[in-house]
C-alpha cells in the first residue's frame, strides 16, 4: 500500500519517471554488520510479528537456517553458510532481504502502472492494488528477492518497515537486534558507520573487509559490512549485479523499435495503398478477356 | 408479400457457396470453391485468437496501450488472460498446420516468387508468374513463419507464465525472444491482412469460400489450371456419354 505523505521518486510502468517529487528527503538505509551478527533470529521473528506475516513452516537443510530462502511471508531471513577462506574453516551470517537499490531492477521490468514505486526516501515498495502478478519483476531483480505469493496472486517483499520509517521509527528487525549489527539512518550517515567498522575489521587482520554498495545498481539502501568483502558470493550475494541488460533493452530501445515498425508499415501501407491502389484490372498476360462481371 | 417458400429459395440462390460447405478445389458456374468451410473456419478462430492475445498482450507490452487493458475488464485481467488466449491460438494454428502443411510445400515457382526483386515487383501490382499454385510463395512464407513464430511464444510464454520453473538466464532469454517474435509475428500480420484486403475478391474468398474466375486466372493461374482442367475434364466425359 503506498503510504501517503510520502512522494513518489520513480513508478513502474509511468510514463513520467518522477510524478510527484517536489520535496527533496535524504536517502533512508539500513545497516546490516554481518560481522557481529550472532544469528539468533531476533529480526526474523520481529519481521514477522510487525508485518503480521503468517508463520511459514520451517525446512531443515543442514544448517540453522529458518527457511532455504526467502519467502512471500518470509521477508527477512538469516543465511547461515559454512565455508572455508583461505584454508581457515569460516561461518558466514548474512540477513537476506530486499536490498532496496537506488536503480531498482524489479521497478524496470514492471508492467503494471504503479505496481512498485520507489519513494524519495529511497524505500521501494510494493502496491499490492496495482500489482498484476505477472512476476517479471523477479527476472529484473539481480537479488532474486521478490517473492510471488499463491495464496494473493501478488509479489511480496520487505518494505524497510515503510509504515513505521515514515513516522520516525527505526524498522522492526532494527528495533530487535540484541547485538547493534544493525542500525537505521540516512544513508550517507550509514555508509560512514559502515566504513568506520570495516577500519575497525582491517585492525583486526580482516585485510579484505569491506561495505557492499554495489554501484552497478546505483548503490542500495541496506549497505551491508562484510568481512570478506573481495568474495561477496561466499555469502550468496552477486560480485556486482546490475538491472540485466535483456531487461533494458526490452524496455527501453526494443519498445520503441517495435512502436516505430509499426506506426511506420501502417503509414506505409497507407502510402502504398495511395499509390498503386487496389490490385484489380491489370492483367496484360491473360490470354482471354473476362467472362463476366460480377 | 413473399411466401416462405420463395424466401428459402432466394436464400440457397448461390451453388457455389452451398458447395463450399464440404468441398473445394471445384468449379462451380462461374465460381471456383477456394476455402470450404471448415478451413475457413479455423482461419478465422486463429485471426480472433490472434487479435485477442495481440489485445492482451499490448498492454502488458507497454503502458501506452494500456487503455486496451479496459476492454478486458482491466490490467489484472489481461495478465490472467493473455497466457490462455495464447495456449488456445496455439492449439489453434497447430489445426490449420495439420490442415495446410502439405498445400504449402515451397516449390521453385514459389521460391522464386519470395526473392526480394520479385517480391517488390509483386507490390507494385507488377508480377504474374502462370506457375502459381494455390498459395502464393509469399502466402506460404507467412505459413511456415507464423508456425515457427507461434513455437517460439508459445515456449517463451511458458518459461514467463512459470518462472520459477526455469533458470534466470532462460527467463531473461525467453522475455526478449517474446517481445522480437511478437514484433515480427505482427508486422508480418499487417502485412497479411492489408494484403488480404487490398485485392476485390481476396477477403470475399475468405468468407464466403468461392472466388471468381478472373480472380483466380490473375492471382492463381496454376490453380486455376488444374481445377478447371478437371472440370473441361467432366465436360468432355459428358459429352462422349451423351
Amino acid at each position: 500500500m503506498p503510504i501517503q505523505g510520502l512522494e513518489i521518486l520513480q513508478s513502474s510502468a509511468s510514463l513520467r519517471g518522477q510524478p510527484s517529487a517536489l520535496r527533496q528527503a535524504p536517502f533512508l538505509s539500513k545497516y546490516i554488520d554481518t560481522s557481529t551478527c550472532i544469528g539468533c533470529k531476533a529480526c526474523e521473528v520481529a519481521c514477522q510479528e510487525w508485518n503480521d506475516l503468517p508463520s511459514v513452516p520451517t525446512q531443515q537443510i543442514g544448517t540453522y537456517q529458518t527457511l532455504p530462502s526467502l519467502h512471500a511471508q518470509y521477508w527477512n531471513l538469516i543465511r547461515f553458510d559454512e565455508t572455508e577462506v583461505d584454508g581457515n574453516f569460516t561461518w558466514l551470517l548474512r540477513k537476506e532481504q530486499c536490498m532496496h537499490c537506488a536503480d531498482p531492477g524489479c521497478l524496470k521490468a514492471c508492467p503494471a502502472p504503479g505496481a512498485i514505486v520507489q519513494y524519495t526516501n529511497g524505500i521501494v515498495d510494493v502496491n499490492a492494488e496495482q500489482c498484476i502478478g505477472c512476476r517479471l519483476c523477479e527476472t529484473g531483480c539481480p537479488f532474486n528477492v521478490p517473492r510471488f505469493s499463491e495464496k494473493t496472486g501478488k509479489m511480496s517483499k520487505c518494505t524497510l518497515c515503510v509504515d513505521r520509517t515514515t513516522r520516525g521509527l527505526e524498522p522492526a528487525c532494527v528495533k530487535s537486534c540484541p547485538t547493534g549489527c544493525l542500525h537505521f539512518g540516512t544513508k550517507e550517515d550509514m555508509v560512514a558507520l559502515g566504513n568506520q567498522r570495516v577500519e575497525q575489521l582491517k585492525a583486526s587482520g580482516f585485510a579484505n573487509a569491506g561495505l557492499y554498495d554495489p554501484p552497478g545498481v546505483g548503490g542500495t539502501n541496506v549497505v551491508t559490512v562484510l568481512k570478506y568483502a573481495d568474495k561477496p558470493e561466499l555469502y550468496g550475494l552477486p560480485v556486482n549485479p546490475t538491472v540485466p541488460g535483456t531487461v533494458r533493452f526490452s524496455k527501453a530501445p526494443l519498445r520503441w523499435i517495435g512502436l516505430v515498425a509499426f506506426g511506420a508499415t501502417i503509414l506505409g501501407l497507407v502510402g502504398h495503398y495511395l499509390r498503386y491502389g487496389p490490385r484489380t484490372g491489370r492483367r496484360p498476360e491473360s490470354p482471354t478477356p473476362p467472362e463476366r462481371k460480377p | 408479400m413473399t411466401s416462405p417458400r420463395s424466401v428459402s429459395a432466394e436464400f440457397t440462390g448461390d451453388p457455389a457457396i452451398e458447395a463450399a460447405s464440404t468441398r473445394e478445389d471445384i468449379v462451380v458456374g462461374g465460381q471456383l470453391v477456394r476455402f470450404r468451410w471448415s478451413t475457413r473456419a479455423l482461419h478465422w478462430s486463429v485471426a480472433l485468437t490472434f487479435v485477442l492475445a495481440l489485445l492482451t498482450g499490448l498492454p502488458i507490452w507497454t503502458p501506452i496501450f494500456g487503455w486496451l487493458a479496459y476492454l478486458f475488464g482491466g490490467l489484472q485481467v489481461v495478465r490472467w488472460l493473455h497466457p490462455w488466449i495464447g495456449i488456445v491460438f496455439s492449439a489453434l494454428i497447430l489445426l490449420q498446420f495439420i490442415d495446410w502443411a502439405r498445400a504449402m510445400r515451397m516449390t521453385p515457382a514459389d521460391r522464386r516468387f519470395v526473392r526480394l526483386r520479385n517480391f517488390l515487383s509483386y507490390m507494385r501490382w507488377e508480377l504474374h508468374d502462370e506457375e502459381v499454385g494455390k498459395f502464393n510463395g509469399g502466402q506460404k512464407l507467412l505459413f511456415w513463419l507464423s508456425a515457427l513464430a507461434t513455437l517460439g511464444l508459445l515456449l517463451t510464454g511458458v518459461v514467463l507464465w512459470f518462472p520459477e520453473l526455469f533458470s534466470e538466464a532462460l527467463r531473461q532469454a525467453s522475455w526478449l525472444l517474446h517481445d522480437i517474435t511478437f514484433i515480427l509475428f505482427t508486422l508480418l500480420i499487417i502485412g497479411h491482412v492489408y494484403l488480404g484486403i487490398v485485392e476485390p475478391g481476396t477477403f470475399t474468398g475468405m468468407i464466403k469460400g468461392t472466388v471468381s474466375r478472373d480472380w483466380a486466372k490473375l492471382n492463381h493461374p496454376a490453380w486455376y489450371r488444374e481445377v478447371t482442367a478437371a472440370e473441361s475434364g467432366a465436360r468432355e466425359e459428358a459429352k462422349r456419354t451423351r
